[in-house]
């Protein structure tokens, strides 16, 4: 299982690591179909449908969102597959995700200094960021898997925090210093990183081998398997975005180096950056307060 | 009497006693603090982005998004409060960056530009400033002091 970064001192605490990975419960079958489809570039909307209605909360929850005012178009939509074709699949995939992990998202990583629900808005911006960056690739990259990825990217940090507990600011301190970036400061004081850690658990989860990819390489994008390069690097921008527009998860947030290999798939021009996290903020604007105003997320 | 919370694209001024405005976690974003002694009012803005030009329909309904359409309102908003020509004091935080070795992704270091390029059109300079780096910044202004903090997770709070 995985293949967490082992050091010699650090090998009692990563196995406490594991052990928590294994007592985190496994996604709900719904969770799991829904994103083994979207992941799956050669599927119909009748699947999603079909696997949405399967579930009588998740199909409640859908028709509140498509019926809330940011998506509202002037008809109540009463049938999934209307919903889903107003929100998109990714968003779809999102509610789902959201509703049924609130517990890993929710809580406050102290170990990072960040507050309760940091960790779900900095998924959910890199997930629309990701996604948007996705959609500029020149090499086909599924949007609506960016989207799936950049919000489960940083789950690993949900279980490692813990285990930073009381090194933050000796960890910000050396990250400030220049010498590190933030992955090197998490692997001196736990023998691991978050992406690491985050692909321990996402393969606990049976998560599709795309997204176990983009979650394990997502600072480290030239080291993906061939065919998820692009899926990784759209996912690395979007989280480098998200932070860059505030919205990260405490002491490391911006401490983490660029990959410029994402030039092979995305060229940026002087307005490029500007015009995307603009978009990315009013998207996640609008996101935000529609989709999980009341759920608990 | 209370704290004001300015968002990504926002501004507010006040002279009422008691009241502190404040901004979250300013990433490239920059944040502008002008302080009014004369008439002993502060003022914040949350600057996005440096050019306006990029999309002008987002300035009508955004101005404060942008440094060369945002300051100019700032200022404004100040004169409401009765300011006329006396001395304005201007602060500076955030600018911040990933670790990016070809600063094509430096949005922090562009907004630093515009707004320090947009401050000297009025003929002012930042006082102090807090700028550039890779951390995250949230920053306070009071309206009984002037004391403007800036606190960071995992570095403390410290004045600016």
């Amino acid at each position: 299982m995985g293949t967490i970064t082992l050091s010699e001192t650090n090998q009692d605490v990563i196995k406490n690591i594991l052990g928590k990975v294994t007592n985190v419960p496994m996604l709900p079958q719904v969770v799991m179909r829904l994103l083994t489809l979207i992941g799956n570039s050669d599927h119909s909307l009748h699947e999603v449908v079909k696997i949405v209605e399967s579930d009588a909360a998740l199909t409640a929850r859908i028709l509140r969102v498509s019926n809330s005012a940011a998506f509202f178009r002037g008809n109540q939509v009463h049938s999934v597959s209307k919903a889903i074709l107003q929100l998109g699949e990714k968003m779809v995939a999102g509610i789902a995700i959201g509703s049924c992990t609130s517990d890993v998202f929710k809580s406050p990583l102290h170990g990072y200094e960040s507050a309760e629900g940091e960790l779900w808005d900095h998924s959910l911006r890199t997930a629309i960021a990701s996604r948007e960056i996705a959609s500029k690739f020149a090499k086909g990259v599924g949007a609506d898997l960016a989207f799936t990825a950049g919000l489960l990217h940083d789950i690993g940090k949900a279980i490692l925090s813990e285990f930073l507990k009381g090194s933050t600011r000796e960890m910000a301190q050396k990250c400030d210093a220049g010498s590190y970036d933030f992955l090197q400061a998490e692997i001196e004081h736990s023998g691991t990183n978050h992406a690491a850690v985050g692909e321990v658990l996402a393969n606990h989860w049976n998560l599709p081998i795309a997204i176990v990819e983009a979650i394990q390489h997502h600072h480290s994008p030239a080291a993906a398997g061939d065919e998820f390069r692009a899926l990784v690097y759209a996912v690395h921008l979007g989280d480098l975005v998200a932070m860059m527009g505030g919205t990260g998860t405490g002491a490391d947030t911006l401490a983490y180096k660029i990959d410029p290999g994402y030039e092979e798939y995305f060229t940026v021009d002087k307005d490029a950056i500007p015009e995307l996290m603009l978009l990315v903020q009013d998207e996640f604007t609008r996101t935000k307060s529609a989709v999980f105003l009341d759920e608990g997320v | 009497m209370g704290t004001i919370y300015v968002g990504v694209g926002e501004f507010a001024a006040s002279k009422t006693p008691g009241d502190v405005i404040k901004t979250m976690a300013l990433g490239s974003c920059v944040g502008i603090v002008v302080l009014a002694p004369s008439i002993r009012a502060v003022g914040m803005l949350h600057v996005a982005l440096p050019d306006s030009s990029i999309n002008t329909k987002r300035v009508k309904e955004k101005p404060g998004m942008f440094a060369d359409t945002g300051i100019p309102i700032l200022l404004k908003e100040m004169q409401k409060l009765g300011l006329t020509g006396g001395k304005i004091i201007v602060k500076l935080a955030g600018g911040a960056s990933i670790m990016d070795p070809n600063n094509t992704f430096n949005i922090g270091k562009r907004n630093i530009l515009a707004v320090k390029k947009l401050l000297w059109k009025y003929r002012l300079g930042a006082v102090s400033e807090d700028l550039g780096d890779s951390i995250s910044r949230t920053v306070s202004v009071e309206v009984d002091t002037g004391r403007v903090q800036i606190s960071s997770p995992g570095r403390g709070t410290w004045e600016l």
